[in-house]
């Protein structure tokens, strides 16, 4: 998911007419100060990083004057905050806050509609303090869109009236703008401080689908941008850039052990994996753990990618550091599997010109097309190598995962005889 | 016949055929791998050698379904007249970058 940064957030949420904190963006502490002297004293800096609880990590200072933002802004651009360094802070006016609430559109899974979401309580840990209470949601008709009727209707029914009423109900109404014009999973303000001059974005989250950021350029995010709370790793996003305009069947390429500290911390060996369609992956997954091997990385190559977007993803996944081996399998799949087999047949001559892996291979081909795909391995002399093994439909997740297991071993053996001679 | 017949491909690369070398492959693998049924059937025999039957642009917006079968038949049996190259520059920036970082990529791993 792809996500603004809190100034990027704020940006949008301006020009759509949701009221602000005056501020600026500055890259070096000396324009930090320069910043909070033009909005005045006192100030909030906000480490700009795309991950949330970052008030408790440090990543957010408060400051009194001059002297005090120039300390603080060369302990904020020192930090790394999750695995993000910081390179920018955002420096805003401190507020004078009477009341903070929580307000968010996101695309909610469970009723597939975008829900509007608001607590009279808001700043951090919003869930953990309410525990789900005093939580008022309204799933929006698409085809309709969010009316102020339907959104004030909610918010008093939430126990808002007077001036906020009218105030929050714009807001939620903008931010449902936001939300559709930009293909967004996430909008979220977090908090709406209440402030004597009205309702104000005091954070905000936009989070854009994956999917739809190519229609985007004007936002300069990338596909590569972050996994889950931590920032893409090299290898991630080389892969991402495989799908980022050829939406031709996937590569969804994720490092589950990024640097094989868990496999290490397990007593696991770390191999490199391929899978068409997630249930095979989790069941293969299922079945080598158990024998000692951990993916890597997790990849999905389902939905009839072409040869060319296999080839690329195969590199990608043999070019992580350090694994011992590498497993392919695909499921009852009805994709072109000899369009699969050709890519990785190709990434193989290349990385393998003598065609012998340094690393045992397990290539399970099941379903259409899977003949084609495994008599091509023989044909470019693949299978000569003693650590390929080709599988075909009769084989089932646990075949693949002790046809491993054993090529693994040889593969181990010979090693280590090599190293005793 | 001498020269070459290139198209770029969708996803960014591009097939390059040697003419001269086409000329003398008596299989002519590519032209027969890309017309079985199923694929996409954009090479044709033209003048004893390999020929783009649509557009560059059609080629390139995605006729051209990137199945890599021509090049394949060709390393079984045609010449070697085929060049299909895929890019990714920064696939390779990784790998000469992995020493520095003190890594080694798993293909390359003793
Ligand atoms: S098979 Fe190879 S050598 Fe023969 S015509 Fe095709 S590209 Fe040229
Ligand atoms: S990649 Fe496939 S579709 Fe494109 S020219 Fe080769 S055989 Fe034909």
């Amino acid at each position: 998911m792809a996500r603004l940064l809190e100034f990027e957030a704020k940006d949008l949420l301006r020009k759509t007419g949701i009221p602000v904190p005056p501020g600026g963006v500055a890259v070096t502490p000396e324009e930090a100060v320069a910043a909070a002297e033009k909005i005045g004293f006192p100030v909030v800096l906000k480490a700009q990083v795309p991950v949330g609880k970052r008030g408790k990590a440090g990543g957010i200072l408060f400051a009194e004057n001059s002297g005090e933002v120039l300390t603080r802004a060369r302990e904020l651009f020192g930090k790394n905050i999750y695995g993000y360094g910081v390179s920018q802070i955002l420096v805003e006016r401190k507020l004078d806050i009477a009341q903070e609430h929580y307000l968010a559109i996101l695309s909610n899974p469970a009723t597939k509609t975008p829900t509007l979401i608001f607590s009279r309580h808001g700043g951090m840990d919003v869930e953990e303090h309410t525990g789900g209470e005093g939580i008022a949601t309204y799933n929006i008709d698409l085809l309709q869109g969010l009316r102020p009727y339907m959104a004030m209707d909610m918010l008093k029914g939430a126990g808002i009236s007077g001036r906020a009423l009218p105030a929050l109900t714009q807001i939620a109404v903008k931010l449902f703008d936001i939300y559709r014009k930009n293909d967004c999973l996430l909008v979220e303000i977090n908090p709406v401080a209440m402030t004597p001059k009205g309702p104000l974005a005091a954070d905000a989250r936009i989070s854009v689908d994956d999917d739809a950021l190519f229609r985007h350029p004007e936002l300069g995010l990338d596909e590569g941008g972050e996994v889950g709370d931590r920032p893409r790793t090299q290898i991630e996003k080389i892969a991402a850039l495989i799908d980022a305009h050829d939406h031709r069947g996937s590569a969804h390429f994720v490092q589950i052990d990024p640097d094989g500290a868990l496999a290490k911390a397990e007593g696991k060996i770390s191999i490199g994996f391929d899978g068409v369609g997630t249930g095979v992956s989790l069941a293969a997954m299922d079945e080598l753990v158990p024998l000692g091997f951990l993916p890597r990385n997790f990849c999905d190559t389902s939905g009839n990618p072409t040869a060319s977007k296999m080839y690329r993803i195969t590199k990608v996944i043999l070019a992580q550091p350090d694994i011992e081996g590498y497993v392919f399998i695909s499921c009852l799949s009805s994709q072109q599997l000899d369009n699969t087999a050709r890519g990785i047949v190709k990434a193989f001559l290349e990385i393998y010109p003598d065609r012998m892996p340094n690393i045992p291979c397990v290539f399970c081909f099941r379903g259409a097309w899977d003949e084609t795909a495994i008599a091509m391995f023989e044909q470019h002399g693949l299978t000569r190598s003693p650590f390929i093994r080709v599988l075909g439909r009769d084989a089932t997740e646990r075949d693949v995962a002790l046809a491993f297991r054993e090529l693994h071993t040889g593969w181990r053996a010979q090693r280590t005889a090599g190293a005793q001679a | 016949m001498s020269g070459v017949m290139s198209f770029e491909v969708f996803s960014g690369g591009s097939v390059t055929f040697d003419l001269a070398t086409c000329a003398k492959c008596e299989t002519k693998a590519c032209v027969v791998a890309c017309n079985v049924p199923n694929l996409a059937c954009v090479l044709e025999l033209k003048d004893n050698v390999p020929h783009l039957k649509v557009t560059q642009e059609e080629a390139k917006r995605g006729a051209c379904i990137e199945c890599l079968a021509c090049e394949l038949a060709c390393m079984t049996d045609g010449i070697g007249g085929i060049t299909f190259s895929l890019p990714m520059p920064e696939w390779d920036e990784l790998i000469a970058g992995a020493a520095a970082r003190g890594e080694t990529p798993g293909f390359q791993r003793s």
